[in-house]
């Protein structure tokens, strides 16, 4: 007789009784987890109606607080980036003698299109979405794009002065 | 007869304490196992171990600054309403307004900082004495657990003032979070609760730093006493090779 | 209510003989021998909680904790500082990659010192055959100390380096 190799009646239902306390510990982590998770309703939602297209300048960027971004030029085309550095987050501000993005916190810099210079960011800035709306450009806060892999430059745009973050980075 | 004695000796005094006459070694024993508060703590000791400078004293401070925090903490929660429009308000109500406020504040602030401290100097303190060592070894890793436990604690009550300093400290901490493989996401997004460091974002590190934190420290915390005091008379033989 | 019964050293004793022990009148405690807790040890920890609390008690006049202007999304303070504690990563961070710093080598340090226990077998609790062990705690210890203190006191505006005695940034 094989008998230790049975799957004794015993056995079966104490592991019956696992299976089920383990399946209602597994259930209840996921909802605990899932009732976590922010909603949609939770991103910012509300759209941004700022300027006309045609009003963005081809030098400099152009800040929107409300949408916590910026508009700038990209040849015909008018992008928003989100100023939140892809780094860790903090505030990306434009540094007016060097004419680029420059993140106080931990030395990231981009150029005028947000694309990667220099500094510890693993990507170039994000983008917000963006539609014409009775010829105004209207962001969209609540729809982002992560920002594209770091590369060369499109534009040759380089430093036009002092940065106004110290150097050593 | 003072106050004291005259109370253990009625009725109602030995109801409440069993053994009153706390005299002889027996009595403490006894009186000893009869305690809830003491049964956290072994009957008898090495006497090795009752100097400063076999522990200094580090896991006791640790437990003292745990409990200051936890009485200053529910004093403060009295007068604070965690979301951005009223935070920052109560903060400065409290420090301004409520008697002792600030002092109060201080003191919740200060017992935070020395616990990392004390916790830190504890877990040094037991490695350069090898007290982790068989058959401590699980009691050691319920401690690392408690000192990332602290630290957890300090950082989700750095956001509850919701000023400058707590508002990109913990913009910063979440979007490390994000940079795990995989779940790294999700995680950043449930600790934030939206898109940006927002109302959602500061309930959910109240309720860590308020509820959900603190009871799983007290439980780790008991477990860790238990298994010490379970493990407090056992003895191996390369203890008694020590010189100290 | 009869006598108060004499006790001494935990025993009840009938009486006390005056003189000096044979071996001399001090008592040498062996170490290994085991003790009451109540009130050995009791007394001693109550003791060290009350010092440790009235340390909190006095630094709490004299320092205020922090407040900073109200949470604003638009501006980030430069620098930017984490608590102390968490100054030694942020100072890693302004090194490597946050993949690197924030996750790997927290994490690695965290899940290496729950394992130390498991790694390290060595019995020997003290003495010379546990120097690599103590070699390498301390060599983390020191490192995590050295780089809390400088991104604590030594960085400033743009995560650049100053002088504390010129210019003090630490927040705690």
């Amino acid at each position: 007789m094989t008998h230790n190799n049975e799957l004794s009646r015993r056995k079966f239902l104490t592991r019956m009784w696992a299976a089920g306390g383990g399946l209602m510990a597994a259930a209840g982590a996921w909802t605990g987890w899932d009732l976590l998770r922010p909603s949609a309703a939770s991103s910012l939602t509300a759209q941004v109606k700022t300027l006309p297209p045609q009003a963005v300048p081809a030098t400099g960027v152009v800040e929107i607080k409300a949408a916590r971004g910026y508009l700038t030029r990209e040849g015909d085309q008018v992008i928003a980036l989100s100023w939140k550095c892809p780094h860790l987050g903090c505030r990306v501000p434009w540094c007016e003698s060097s004419q680029e993005f420059e993140c106080p916190c931990h030395g990231s810099v981009f150029n005028r299109l947000g694309e990667y210079r220099a500094g510890p960011s693993p990507r170039n800035m994000d983008r917000l979405a963006t539609t014409v709306v009775d010829g105004s450009l209207v962001i969209d806060p609540g729809n982002v794009t992560p920002g594209g892999p770091l590369g060369p430059e499109t534009i040759d745009e380089p430093p036009a002065g002092p940065r106004c973050i110290g150097e050593g980075h | 007869m003072t106050i004291g004695k005259r109370f253990r000796a009625s009725t109602l005094g030995r109801s409440v304490i069993r053994n009153p006459n706390r005299v002889t070694t027996r009595d403490r024993a006894a009186g000893h196992w009869s305690n809830f508060f003491l049964h956290i703590y072994p009957v008898k000791i090495r006497r090795k171990e009752i100097y400063f400078r076999y522990s200094w004293f580090l896991g006791v401070a640790s437990l003292a600054l745990f409990g200051s925090l936890v009485v200053s903490g529910i004093y403060l929660m009295f007068f604070y309403v965690p979301s951005p429009t009223t935070a920052y308000g109560n903060i400065q109500f409290i420090q301004t307004q409520v008697p002792f406020g600030q002092y109060i504040r201080n003191v919740h602030r200060w017992s935070a900082h020395f616990m990392v401290l004390a916790v830190a100097a504890h877990m040094a303190r037991v490695f350069y004495r090898g007290a982790y060592k068989s058959p401590r070894e699980f009691n050691w890793v319920i401690g690392v657990v408690l000192l990332v436990l602290t630290l957890l604690l300090s950082f989700t009550g750095y956001l509850l003032p919701w000023d400058q300093l707590a508002y990109w400290a913990v913009t910063v901490g979440t979007s490390m979070a994000a940079y795990v493989p995989i779940i790294g996401e999700q995680v950043s997004n449930v600790l934030i609760g939206g898109q940006e460091v927002g109302s959602a974002t500061l309930i959910r590190f109240y309720v860590l730093h308020v509820a959900l934190l603190p009871t799983v420290g007290v439980v780790v915390i008991a477990l860790h006493l238990w298994r010490w005091r379970k493990d407090s008379m056992l003895d191996t033989e390369h203890d008694q090779q020590e010189a100290m | 209510m009869a006598e108060e019964p004499l006790v001494v050293e935990g025993k009840r004793v009938l009486g006390v003989v005056p003189g000096v022990p044979p071996v001399g009148d001090r008592k040498i405690p062996d170490e290994q021998e085991s003790v009451m807790v109540w009130p050995h040890l009791l007394v001693r920890h109550a003791v060290a909680a009350l010092a440790v609390l009235l340390l909190v008690l006095i630094v709490a006049i004299f320092f205020d904790a922090p407040l900073r202007e109200i949470a604003n999304p638009a501006v980030t303070p430069n620098p930017e500082k984490a608590p102390w504690y968490f100054a030694g990563l942020q100072e890693l961070l302004s090194h490597y990659h946050p993949l690197v710093a924030g996750i790997l080598v927290p994490g690695t340090v965290v899940l290496g010192a729950m394992a130390l226990p498991y790694l390290d077998r060595n019995p020997d609790r003290h003495g010379r055959t546990r120097r690599v062990a103590v070699a390498t705690f301390t060599i983390f210890l020191v490192a995590w100390i050295i780089l809390t203190i400088i991104g604590f006191a030594f960085r400033g505006p743009d995560w650049g380096w100053v002088w504390p005695w010129n210019a003090w940034y630490g927040e705690l």
